[in-house]
């Protein structure tokens, strides 16, 4: 009679040593491919450039183990792919820790101490919670499956839009069976380990010290018997335990063998993509050191080993497919296609032995792997790609050095070409003279005080859109009486202001972008005031982001926060409550970029306006359109354009009164989309801003103008 | 008694219009009645073009014989440099054209005259000194130049300002000779850049002209449309011919067509650039749409509007619904 | 082989300039600098003339004026130019082209190219005759305003396409080396990054005086033009009627002066 506490399994029960060396030899060679597979992996992140990691080690270990354990962002927009994919990771996790858990037991403690922990309640415990994972891991994969198979969502057959049929590398079905071939390879690996340990039961069933106990294992057991009923004998079992341990075994190691081959490797990328995630890869765009010969990416070798090991981590899930409005357009860019297509380019060139001639790595153009000029403008810098990644690919930073490169090059839209050369001769996009920056003062009957000649609390940077579009400068003008009316001390800085440069840094003009920015701090340095406000969401971005790379260091906030404040403090006092049914658009630089997205809440709130969310708010947000630049480019004819997107959106909520926008740039673009949408007349288009001022009047009144005279 | 020298132009056979706009220069740059106009034709064939020269006011015409049918830069600024060594006029008189370009630099360079170009005014000083008006910045003002110690003075005349004169004359027909030395330039052809099939905006009356205000191609569309409505033939400034949003064929202006039938122009996003104003300032009516208050063609238009394109032509194109 | 492309930094008005005291030009301060528009035209063929070969050809910019035109050189350089040269004497103040061509004369017959480009005229005075004059002083064969051209380097002749009134082209062949003025739209120029600018600012731009070149002070400034600016004013303009009111109102006025002029009852 066997004692509870020796009950274990016998690993390689009845096997010969010839057997069981013919294992550790098949294993070994498992081990030895998969470790050249990762000396070619790291041979390749090595090709890459130098790479700049923001932020401590710990936090980001922190933050990876955080998300990884808790699942968050595979289970944010996806929630059947998330909790499908949770089972497989906990289930896959526990099965990992189990089977080392053997092998630790099996191959170093016991031969090094003499020891073996492997037996008694933690064996029987240990089988219930390995049987338990497989059912996870099962679980998870049917499920899968059956989303691939049935459901079928868009996303998931790969279509591209940056190619078209005939194209070499349009087809992507070899990814799709890659994909089948994973789920069925693991989902084999689990059923054949049930059966196997079925097998084993009916094989050693004349020993209590094993049948007894198969309740511990709940699955096998229930194949056990179901086996028995079937007639299958301890001797058939045998023979079938002997031939599944081997299949079982050949193909796990099999699997080991192939991880940094195949897609299996996101196990360890996705974690090292999380590991070095930064949080502000959009908000703050990596500079040019002087020293660096060429401006941006040309060649697959001038990708930072970090986004080599990005380019790795993708697991195609599509969620940035599904986010881009570009993409929803129907552009000729996917993030997820950009990021496919270079990790194609550099498998290719950077996994051989030699590394190939420059000549063969220029990654811009429309062979395979290459990326097309087209792709690249597609972008509007929205960063909704970024902030919905599961695995933290941090695509923007890699599209904007793309475009560096094309900068330097001058492949651009002549029109693009206009405006940045207006930019730079003028300071503004509208090619007026920089004189005519403060004209919308004039209008005012109060003086706006000149920040460059009296020190203020507050100053105000405009903005070139805030400054001279005629439909902004109402709402510039507004504003200005609004912190009239509230009484805050603030100025501007009249004609030495420049555009911020956070569009034309995305465009991937660097150099005219360094020359805005430094001027801009050289007007701040000399003003006196304790800090800044802005209306524009993207001068707020680069200014709080970026300008301290540049050394100018500022308190900033966005209209949205301080005129709550005002609201808080009684310093502004609404006179009635609009009642108005709104919606709220969140400006991409506001809030997916600098999780501004309460402040604006609360203010409709306080106006007494009853929001209703459109489905896509918040961090997922939908883009204008304007971002990148693209509102400097035309675009193509009779295609669909995001704004419009956008507005047919807004249009499906009943009742809807308001469209309610805090962004210069989304007021244009809203605006226009409205009427080409044919919704002009069903709600309006309003700025935040516009909605305070009416609030503030006593009575409804058609003129925009606040404070009366 | 002084001489005025005019420059007659021509091409493939015919007289250009700014060398009778020329004559009625020197009627007006006249000091004393006594002043002599003399016109200079160098051409292969000058009987054929005598007779359109023969206007008022042209007291002689020298013709001097060219070994070439088309213009050819070296043998004008020989031929007329020739003729002011041997004449020594006081005044002479060329039109400011892309022909002119070609030469009449050459004539000062060498010649030690006074020299100026583009100018829309002459008139003579209490000491009786010339004294010539052009524009400078961009047009944005106006220049007056003077020749100090030059006893010939050339001037490159702006055209569509001098009125040629009405009635005919007989005048003398001479000949000159003299060395045109070596062409180092010959003519192999002129191509007509538009195409066969569409407008002729020369003669259309009502016409809806768009600029670079307009902005981008996808709205060229919109103002299709807009002229469609309102019953006018669309065209357009340089920038938009040169962006390949319209045919060059549309293009009003200097180096593009001129609206000499139009009754009615409207010209929204324009600017007003000089060239531009070269092709459609004459017309009766000129409606000016712009955001730019302080644009040039509202110096040229009878109406203007301040205004976003946009808004006036949505406003406009509802008036004739 | 070398194309010699002469460039200016013109002068362009700012809002409410202000005219100098002794009447003859603009206060300086009014006064925004930038490189000549046509010259941004004849300074792309020249470096796509040497793009197009395979027999190397320097392209090397000129411009007389003071220090502050190394701004519109470096642009230049920033664009493909190979070298930049700049010409200043405080003599050269007050030249008009006659003069200003004397000073582009003698620098190239000093760079003896195959080719010298200038653009048809200036945006701020345009007067249309800086390069042909430069090319009466050499000698050379010209060709104004040319809207198309076809050429090998280092061949004895070139096809040039004048661009006339009207847009017709006058087909032209023309001995080599010559004088081109180059008209807008003969291509489409390139941009230059503000960092290839930047870079540019490594190259030298050679500094020339009056000297060097064997030319007397008397040969340019007022003393050596062919005119001078005897006042300079702003015009009375003309001036539209202004249709005021609400857009509504406004269209509503223009289509009223669409039915009177084109006399339709619409």
């Amino acid at each position: 009679m066997v004692a509870r506490d020796a009950v274990t399994r016998v690993l390689f029960e009845q096997f010969s040593p010839a057997a069981i060396g013919a294992f550790y030899a098949i294993a070994g060679v498992a081990v030895a491919v998969f470790g050249f597979g990762v000396y070619v992996q790291i041979r390749k992140y090595r090709r890459g450039a130098a790479a700049e990691i923001r932020g401590g080690l710990l936090g980001r270990f922190g933050a990876m183990v955080g998300t990884l354990l808790s699942h968050r962002t595979v289970a944010r927009r996806d929630r059947g792919a998330g909790e499908a994919h949770r089972l497989i990771f906990y289930g896959f996790v526990l099965l990992f820790l189990g089977t080392s858990t053997i092998t630790l037991d099996y191959d170093v403690v016991g031969p090094l101490l003499g020891v073996h922990f492997w037996h008694g309640d933690f064996y029987l415990w240990f089988s219930l919670v390995l049987d338990v994972a497989g059912v996870l891991l099962s679980g998870g994969l049917l499920y899968m499956m059956y989303r691939r198979g049935w459901l079928k969502p868009p996303k998931l057959d790969y279509a591209r839009p940056d190619r078209k049929p005939g194209d070499a590398d349009y087809d992507r079905s070899g990814y799709r069976r890659e994909d089948w071939a994973f789920l069925w390879t693991l989902l084999l690996i689990a059923i054949t380990g049930y059966v196997l340990e079925a097998a084993r039961l009916v094989w050693l069933a004349g020993r209590p010290d094993v049948w007894d106990y198969r309740w511990w294992s709940p699955v096998g057991a229930i194949i056990a018997d179901a086996m028995r009923a079937l007639g299958l004998t301890a001797p058939a079992a045998a023979a079938l335990r002997w031939s599944l341990w081997w299949f079982h075994g050949v193909l796990a190691l099999a699997f080991i063998a192939l991880i940094p081959y195949s897609k299996v490797k996101h196990i360890f990328t996705a974690a090292g993509s999380l590991l070095l995630r930064d949080p502000q890869a959009a908000q703050r765009l990596p500079g040019v050191p002087q020293s660096q010969e060429r401006a941006g990416v040309q060649y697959i070798t001038d990708l930072s080993w970090k986004q080599l090991l990005n380019l790795d981590a993708c697991t195609k899930c599509g969620r940035c497919h599904e986010a881009c409005p570009a993409r929803a357009v129907g552009a000729p860019l996917s993030p997820r296609d950009v990021i496919l297509s270079l990790r194609e380019f550099a498998n290719r060139t950077l996994e051989s032995r030699e590394l190939p001639p420059a000549a063969e790595l220029d990654v811009h153009g429309k062979a395979p792997g290459q990326v097309a000029t087209e792709t690249l403008w597609s972008c509007r810098t929205c960063m909704a790609c970024v902030e919905v990644c599961p695995v933290a690919i941090e695509h923007l930073p890699l599209i904007v050095q793309m475009r560096r490169k094309l900068v330097e090059d001058g492949t651009m839209d002549p029109q693009l070409q206009k405006t940045l050369q207006a930019i730079h001769k003028s300071g503004n996009s509208f090619g007026e003279s920089k004189r005519k920056r403060p004209a919308w003062t004039k209008g005012l009957p109060f003086a706006v005080k000149d920040a460059r000649k009296e020190s203020v609390e507050l100053l105000w940077f405009v903005g070139d859109y805030a400054s001279f579009d005629p439909r902004n400068q109402k709402v510039t003008q507004t504003f200005a009486s609004l912190l009239h009316q509230a009484g805050v001390d603030y100025g501007i800085l009249y004609e030495a202001e420049s555009n911020a440069g956070n569009d034309v840094r995305r465009v991937g003009e660097e150099g005219l972008y360094e020359m805005l920015a430094t001027a801009n701090i050289k007007s701040f340095s000399g003003s006196s005031f304790k800090s800044i406000v802005t209306t524009d969401p993207h001068s707020y971005n680069t200014i709080r982001n970026e300008y301290p790379d540049f050394g100018g260091n500022y308190s900033i906030e966005h209209y949205t926060t301080l005129v709550l404040r005002l609201l808080q403090e009684q310093r502004l006092a609404p006179k009635r409550k609009l009642g108005l049914r709104v919606t709220f658009h969140d400006p991409c630089h506001l809030g997916r970029f600098n999780k501004g997205y309460d402040a604006p809440r609360a203010i409709l709130g306080l106006l007494g306006c009853e929001l209703v969310e459109m489905g896509r708010c918040r961090a997922n947000s939908f883009c204008c359109g304007a971002g990148g630049g693209r509102i400097w480019m035309p675009d193509p004819v009779g295609a669909d354009r995001p704004a419009h997107n956008r507005m047919r959106e807004a249009a499906a909520i009943p009742g809807l009164q308001v469209y309610v926008v805090s962004c210069p740039k989304d007021l244009t673009m809203f605006e226009d989309a409205l009427k080409a949408t044919g919704n002009e007349g069903k709600f309006v288009v309003k700025e935040l801003i516009e909605l305070i001022a009416e609030a503030l009047q006593a009575e409804k009144s058609p003129a925009t103008a606040v404070v009366a005279a | 008694m002084s001489e005025i020298l005019v420059v007659a132009e021509h091409r493939q056979g015919q007289l250009r219009p700014p060398s009778l706009e020329l004559v009625g220069a020197a009627h007006a740059a006249r000091r004393a009645p006594s002043d002599r106009i003399v016109v200079a034709l160098i051409a292969q064939d000058a009987s054929q073009l005598v007779p359109s020269l023969s206007v008022t006011g042209v007291d002689e015409i020298v013709t001097v014989r060219s070994p070439v049918a088309e213009f050819e830069p070296e043998i004008f600024a020989r031929a007329v440099r020739g003729l002011i060594e041997a004449r020594r006029p006081a005044l002479v008189l060329l039109p400011h054209s892309v022909d002119s370009f070609g030469y009449a630099a050459a004539l000062a360079a060498h010649g030690g005259c006074g020299f100026a170009t583009d100018i829309f005014k002459i008139e003579y000083d209490s000491g009786g000194k010339l004294i010539a008006t052009r524009g400078g910045y961009g047009q944005k003002v106006a220049v007056e130049v003077e020749f100090p110690d030059k006893d010939v003075i050339v001037l490159a005349v702006r055209a569509g300002v001098f009125r040629a004169p009405e009635g005919s004359a007989a005048p003398q027909v001479t000949t000159f000779e003299t060395d045109l030395g070596r062409a180092r330039t010959s003519s192999v052809g002129f191509i007509d850049s538009s195409s066969a099939d569409d407008v002729d905006m020369a003669g259309v009356e009502f016409i809806l002209a768009i600029g670079r205000g307009v902005g981008e191609q996808a709205n060229v569309e919109r103002f299709r449309e807009l002229a469609a409505a309102i019953g006018a033939t669309l065209g357009c400034s340089r920038p938009v011919a040169d962006a390949g949003w319209l045919p060059k064929s549309r293009q009003i202006g200097q180096s593009g067509k001129t609206a000499s039938g139009c009754k009615l122009y409207i010209a929204m996003g324009i600017s007003g650039a000089i060239q531009h104003l070269a092709g459609m300032k004459h017309v009766a009516t000129i409606v000016a749409v712009n955001s730019d208050p302080g644009a040039s063609i509202f110096s040229v238009a009878k109406y203007g509007i301040v205004g976003d394109l946009f808004e006036v032509a949505e406003a406009l194109e509802q008036q004739f619904k | 082989m070398k194309v010699l492309v002469a460039v200016k930094q013109v002068a362009a008005l700012d809002e409410d300039f202000e005219i100098r005291a002794d009447g003859r030009d603009v206060e300086p301060d009014f006064l925004i600098r930038d490189l000549n528009e046509w010259d941004e035209y004849s300074l792309e063929e020249a470096v796509r003339i040497r793009e197009a070969g395979t027999a190397p050809v320097e392209v090397i910019v000129v411009c007389v004026g003071p220090e502050d035109a190394d701004e519109a050189l470096r642009k230049c350089l920033a664009k493909g130019a190979d070298r930049a040269v700049r010409v200043w004497d405080e003599a050269l103040a007050g030249s008009d082209a006659i003069a200003i061509a004397r000073v582009l004369a003698a620098v190239a017959r000093k760079e003896a190219p195959d080719l010298l480009f200038a653009g048809v005229q200036a945006s701020d005075h345009a007067f249309a005759a800086t390069g042909v004059a430069t090319a009466a002083l050499l000698g050379w064969p010209h060709a104004a305003v040319v809207a198309g051209l076809t050429y090998t380097p280092g061949a004895k002749s070139a096809v040039v396409r004048r661009e006339l009134e009207g847009g017709t082209l006058h087909e032209m062949q023309i001995e080599c080396p010559a004088v081109l003025t180059i008209q807008l739209g003969i291509n489409a120029p390139r941009y230059a990054s503000l960092r290839s600018i930047k870079q540019a600012a490594a190259k030298p731009i050679e500094v020339l005086g009056l000297e060097e070149l064997g030319i007397a002070a008397g040969e340019v400034g007022e003393a050596g033009s062919a005119a001078r600016v005897r006042r300079m004013y702003i015009p009375d303009r003309g001036r539209a009627q202004m249709l005021e009111g609400s857009v509504e109102e406004q269209a509503a006025r223009l289509a009223q002066i669409i039915k009177d002029a084109t006399g339709s009852a619409r």
